[in-house]
């Protein structure tokens, strides 16, 4: 135990080498440190988006908000709001935030195993961008609160095809009833059978249609008279002794009828023609009449005047009132 | 009667012995950490001796430990990415990976080697010192043996913790990038996101006081079992394997306590 314990070989430029180890530990410290705020988003200029779920189950600060898969924004806080809905803010990255646009979709995707994504959609890139603070409503899409849903439904549907397929179920009349049917087809009467339910009335139908045959043929030998009759009327109306040719010399006969009631016609007007000569001559005397009658007044008048002047110089008259004895 | 109260007697006096044992360690952690505060521990003949213990201590280690813990990461790396793309959950491998290594293993790992190869070597010096007598000379030469001697050793374990940490830390983070993207730049965005979702604030916090607390262990539990004649009980162990295996118990407990604060 007492032995000297082999001296350290002395180290060239020790202090130095300690330096650079020192050195080395900050340099490696400080970059792990600046490394790790960068990739927690430190440096990067950000805006705040708060989306509103009923249910934030599953999602944790610090998961990222995906646009076409890739990470765009961070979950940075969730809060209880006052009206008891819960606000997941995420901050998006300012050179990201283009993605995101007014009309803009959020949704919260729970898989099976419970894992959750936050993902967003732009259908219409062209809408004006998403403001700073924007409050967005996140749809929630839940894979397995669906299961009990769809399990109730199947089980309805199962209860309803077992009663569909029961020995007593309306299905299996019916099937039944086809099937009494399908026999009745291949019976002796087969779908007239079917169709009428028994097998009188089926007997009566077709003793119908023998008669309504037989109706029918006499039908046809009546329809052979009218031809008969039709064919006489023809030759009676149309023959060279038929009504037709002599009704031709009827008509010729009228037409020299008609040709000399014109020829007289013409007469008449030339009557009228002279008459209406006469009545002119008539006018003319008329109004030399009234040339006559201009004079008679003229002459009158003279008279009178004559007669007024002789009243004038009749010196002894001392009353113009002239007494004819 | 008289066996069973000397039995109880024994189980309280090793109790006692146990929880001065403790409190000596902590005290002696308590004066050495106002000595690496003070400024007048850093004399030049001080900072030749830290200087030697950190180029000494560290730097045969730090190419060996690096190379270890780069092959036992790959195959890490390796068998989880591989096993994870087989159940079709690629997308947890490289957090997983991240989590494993950088977070538990390597700060882990480097507590043992630094314990193995700088902590336990330094404690058998100090003793060797006690027993000859030096450090009592030391002290009637007026120096103060525990700013000469023993707080350029504890720095130096210290150091050499926080050092072979970070640089196993940074190479493994590169090979699993390597491992998972290939040797293009095309995954860096998506691989520094990863890395940047594992360390959040909390366990970034977690992390770094789990790597200091170890670096003090390591340093400071086996020259503290050295400096003094630690209670020996009943135990046939040697005083240095006494040493690691408090050592190993302290450790322990701290890697515990960051788990249930990192997961709990």
């Amino acid at each position: 135990m007492n032995e000297q314990p082999p001296a350290p070989p002395p180290v060239a430029n020790l202090e130095f080498k300690a330096a650079l180890l020192l050195l080395l530990l900050v340099l490696l410290l400080a970059g792990s440190v600046l490394y790790v705020m960068y990739a927690r988003g430190v440096f990067e200029a950000t805006q705040r988006l708060v989306l509103v779920a009923d249910d934030s189950e599953g999602v944790t600060v610090g998961m990222d908000m995906t646009f076409s898969g890739f990470p765009i924004g961070r979950v940075r806080r969730i809060e209880l709001a006052e009206d008891g809905v819960a606000h997941i803010v995420i901050d998006v990255p300012k050179k990201d935030a283009r993605w995101l646009r007014e009309s803009s979709v959020f949704t919260l995707v729970r898989g099976l195993v419970g894992n959750v994504a936050i993902r967003a959609y732009s259908g219409i890139l062209a809408d004006p961008p998403l403001p700073d603070g924007a409050v967005r409503r996140v749809l929630v899409g839940d894979a397995t609160a669906e299961i009990p849903q769809l399990v109730a439904a199947t089980r309805e549907l199962v209860r309803n095809l077992t009663a569909l397929s029961g020995a007593d179920s309306a299905l299996t009349a019916t099937l039944g009833n086809v099937q009494a049917t399908t026999e009745r087809l291949k019976g002796r009467h087969g779908a007239l059978g079917v169709l009428l339910g028994n097998d009188d009335d089926a007997k009566k139908l077709i003793a119908a249609l023998d008669r309504t045959n037989a109706l029918l043929a006499r039908v046809d030998g009546l329809a052979a008279r009218v031809d008969g009759v039709v064919a006489r009327a023809d030759a009676q109306v149309f023959g060279p002794e038929g009504v037709m040719p002599e009704t031709r010399a009827a008509i010729v006969q009228l037409n020299a009828t008609l040709a000399d009631a014109r020829k007289t016609l013409q007469q008449a007007d030339r009557l009228l023609v002279e008459a209406q000569a006469v009545a002119a001559n008539a006018r003319v005397a008329s109004a030399d009449l009234g040339t006559l009658r201009a004079e008679v007044e003229a002459s009158l008048r003279k008279v009178e005047h004559l007669v007024n002047e002789i009243n004038r110089k009749w010196p002894f008259a001392r009353d113009t009132e002239l007494k004819l004895r | 009667m008289r066996s069973r109260r000397g039995a109880l007697a024994d189980l309280g006096q090793s109790v006692l012995r146990w929880f001065a044992g403790w409190s000596r360690i902590l005290h002696l952690g308590a004066l050495l950490l106002v000595l690496a505060l003070s400024p007048s521990s850093y004399t030049r003949a001080n900072r030749a001796a830290m200087a030697q213990h950190i180029v000494l201590g560290t730097a045969p280690i730090l190419l060996w430990y690096t190379l270890l813990s780069s092959l036992l990461g790959l195959v890490l790396i390796r068998i989880v990415v591989v096993t994870a793309a087989s159940y079709g959950l690629s997308r947890f491998a490289l957090q997983m990976v991240v989590r494993v290594l950088v977070l538990e293993l390597i700060p882990l790992t480097a507590a043992i080697f630094v314990a193995l190869r700088v902590g336990l070597p330094d404690g058998r010096e100090l003793a060797r010192m006690r027993q000859r007598g030096e450090l009592d000379a030391l002290r009637q030469r007026g120096l103060d043996p525990l700013r000469h001697e023993v707080l350029p050793r504890v720095l130096a374990g210290a150091f050499a913790v926080l050092m072979l940490a970070a640089v196993a830390g940074v190479v493994t983070l590169v090979l699993a990038y390597l491992t998972v993207h290939g040797f293009t730049l095309g995954g860096l965005g998506r691989y520094t996101r990863t890395v940047g979702q594992v360390f959040s604030p909390a366990v970034t916090l977690i992390f770094t006081i789990k790597t200091f607390l170890f670096a003090l262990a390591v340093s400071l539990i086996p020259v503290a079992s050295a400096l003094f004649d630690l209670p020996r009980g009943r135990v046939r162990t040697s005083a240095e394997l006494q040493a690691l295996v408090r050592l190993f118990l302290v450790m322990l407990l701290i890697e515990a306590a960051s788990l249930v604060g990192n997961y709990y």
